[in-house]
């Protein structure tokens, strides 16, 4: 019989027909839980100062009445003008929970479902102060490289500036977002503002390098000044040519 | 025999003679480091890691008592003590050969840390002759390596070439890969070192050298024909009769044990007198 019964549906079931699909869903919703009995203005001020603290969080939130600690909340009429204020404040009250009999008849006829089933957690509420005040971001920290750069070796600072400490070999790379400092003998290549930053530079305090490029301008070593070489120099963008030029 | 003579054995210790660039005297120095070491009474083994361009155990002098080599080991074939060596001259000095019919592929990383900590039980020092190049050989032979050696002659490319495996013996092995291990310490041996090319401008000088290696010096040896001479007859040069390049060889060992050597060119000071009038000899 039952295999039979499966039969018909399938045979009953055509594939254009309305159908529909069921799924669950889970979603957060806010509990409010007034104290004592109707709510008054005070409680329609205190609720709305707790809401500017965090505009975005509360928008168009669903919205649970717990009447546990509400016992005089008990009149459809009340309950419908709570729904209407919430309303107002991009609240939508939809259910009721921890009803007495009385209310929860109230409830239904104002339009708002029972709800038995789920947990109340802490709201997490996000801080305001971050919100509020836009700080700057903190400097971007950059690298410091305190051992040689070896031919073959490539050392990428992808934020900030990356300052070099010690000798940086022919065949060796450096690249930095910001700007690029090397206190050793520079023989390798460097390349400043590698994300597009005309504004790096790029300093050395021996200059023999075969390659210096800001924001993918560059000159090699054959276009340099020969009496820039050995020097203390820095090179930077003036409008479409890389400078370089000796320190002090 | 002298190493059970030294029951408070130190902590054994494997150096890597590398370069990066071929025929700048890596297997010479191998041999000629590893000899003198072990005529100082430390037991030592060297270890050829240039995988079918067997060259070690020639200029070792042992190259017709090669039965197994270090991938037979390493591939579980034979016993470590099957293939060693005992030099002849000297009774603390060992070779490991390799092979000179597979290639670098037959090394494997677990193999060669095996060979090496079965080593590490027997003797003081363990030298890894490395092949030319930086690819898996010359990885695999600085990989467990506590020393290295890095040898450079006084021209740009080979200079530039040091410089490459310095950056990788930072970067590509055990020390550099374990957090808190220190680093290798590296060490810069300049070989076939011509004074007269030098001076005429026609070589770097051992200062535009270090300056650009950035590293210790462990030695200068002078280009000599002893040294050809040895690798041909199978000698090693400090097992050889005296030279100005045996001198810096001893004098290279004695530094790398930790004594202070003043460092000499051309096995003098200075260049002397007679050397002056009569122009250059060995």
């Amino acid at each position: 019989m039952p295999i039979q019964d499966a039969d018909e549906r399938g045979a009953q079931a055509p594939a254009t027909s309305t159908s529909f699909q069921l799924r669950g869903k889970l979603f957060t919703a806010v509990t409010l839980l007034p104290e004592g009995g109707v709510p008054d203005a005070g409680f329609y001020a205190a609720l709305d100062e707790q809401l500017q603290k965090t505009p975005q969080f509360f928008n168009n939130a669903p919205v649970i009445l717990d009447l546990q600690a509400a016992p005089a909340l008990a009149r459809s009429e009340d309950l419908r003008r709570v729904v209407d204020l919430l309303r107002e404040r991009n609240l939508s009250a939809f259910g009721v929970q921890n009803a007495r009999p009385a209310q929860l008849a109230a409830a239904q006829e104002a339009g708002l479902i029972a709800i038995t089933t789920g947990n109340d957690t802490p709201l997490r509420v996000p801080r305001t102060e971050k919100k509020g005040a836009a700080k700057p971001p903190p400097p971007k920290p950059g690298r410091i490289i305190s051992t040689p750069v070896r031919s073959g070796q490539t050392i990428i600072a992808d934020e900030g500036d990356l300052v070099v400490i010690a000798p940086v070999s022919s065949g060796a790379e450096l690249i930095a977002a910001g700007n690029i400092h090397v206190y050793g003998r520079l023989r390798g290549r460097a390349m400043a503002g590698a994300y597009g930053d005309a504004r790096a530079r790029i300093f050395c305090a021996k200059l023999e390098a075969e390659l210096l490029a800001v924001a993918g301008l560059y000159r090699t070593s054959d276009s340099l000044e020969d009496e820039l070489l050995g020097q203390g120099v820095q090179a930077f963008l003036d409008g479409n040519k890389l400078c370089v030029e000796a320190l002090g | 025999m002298t190493s059970q003579l030294k029951k408070e054995k130190s902590v054994s210790k494997v150096i890597v003679i590398t370069s990066g660039k071929g025929g700048v005297g890596k297997t010479t120095s191998s041999a000629a480091i590893g000899a003198g070491l072990a005529k100082r009474g430390h037991k030592t083994v060297v270890i050829d890691f240039d995988v079918g361009l067997r060259n070690l155990d020639m200029i070792m002098g042992c190259e017709r008592r090669v039965v197994y080599d270090f991938i037979n080991v390493i591939q579980g074939e034979a016993k470590l003590k099957q293939a060693l060596i005992r030099d002849k001259r000297v009774d603390t000095l060992y070779v490991l050969p390799t092979s000179q019919t597979r290639d670098k592929d037959a090394l494997t990383q677990e193999g060669v840390e095996a060979v090496l900590n079965e080593l590490r039980e027997e003797f003081d020092y363990i030298i890894c002759d490395s092949p030319a190049g930086i690819e898996r050989g010359a990885q695999l032979a600085m990989y467990f390596a506590d020393e290295a050696v890095v040898v450079t002659n006084p021209e740009v490319s080979s200079v530039r070439d040091s410089d490459r495996v310095l950056g990788l013996l930072n970067s590509k092995t055990k020390r550099a890969a374990e957090e808190g291990a220190e680093p290798i310490k590296a060490q810069v041996l300049l070989t076939r070192y011509d004074r007269a090319r030098i001076e005429k401008g026609e070589m770097m000088t051992v200062d535009d050298v270090l300056e650009i290696l950035a590293v210790p010096l462990l030695g200068i040896v002078p280009e000599s024909p002893a040294v050809l001479k040895a690798s041909n007859v199978g000698v090693p040069v400090v097992l050889d009769e005296p030279s100005a390049a045996s001198q810096a060889y001893e004098d290279a060992v004695a530094r790398l044990i930790g004594e202070e050597v003043e460092m000499r060119v051309d096995g003098e000071r200075k260049p002397g007198l007679l050397r002056r009038l009569f122009g250059r000899s060995a």
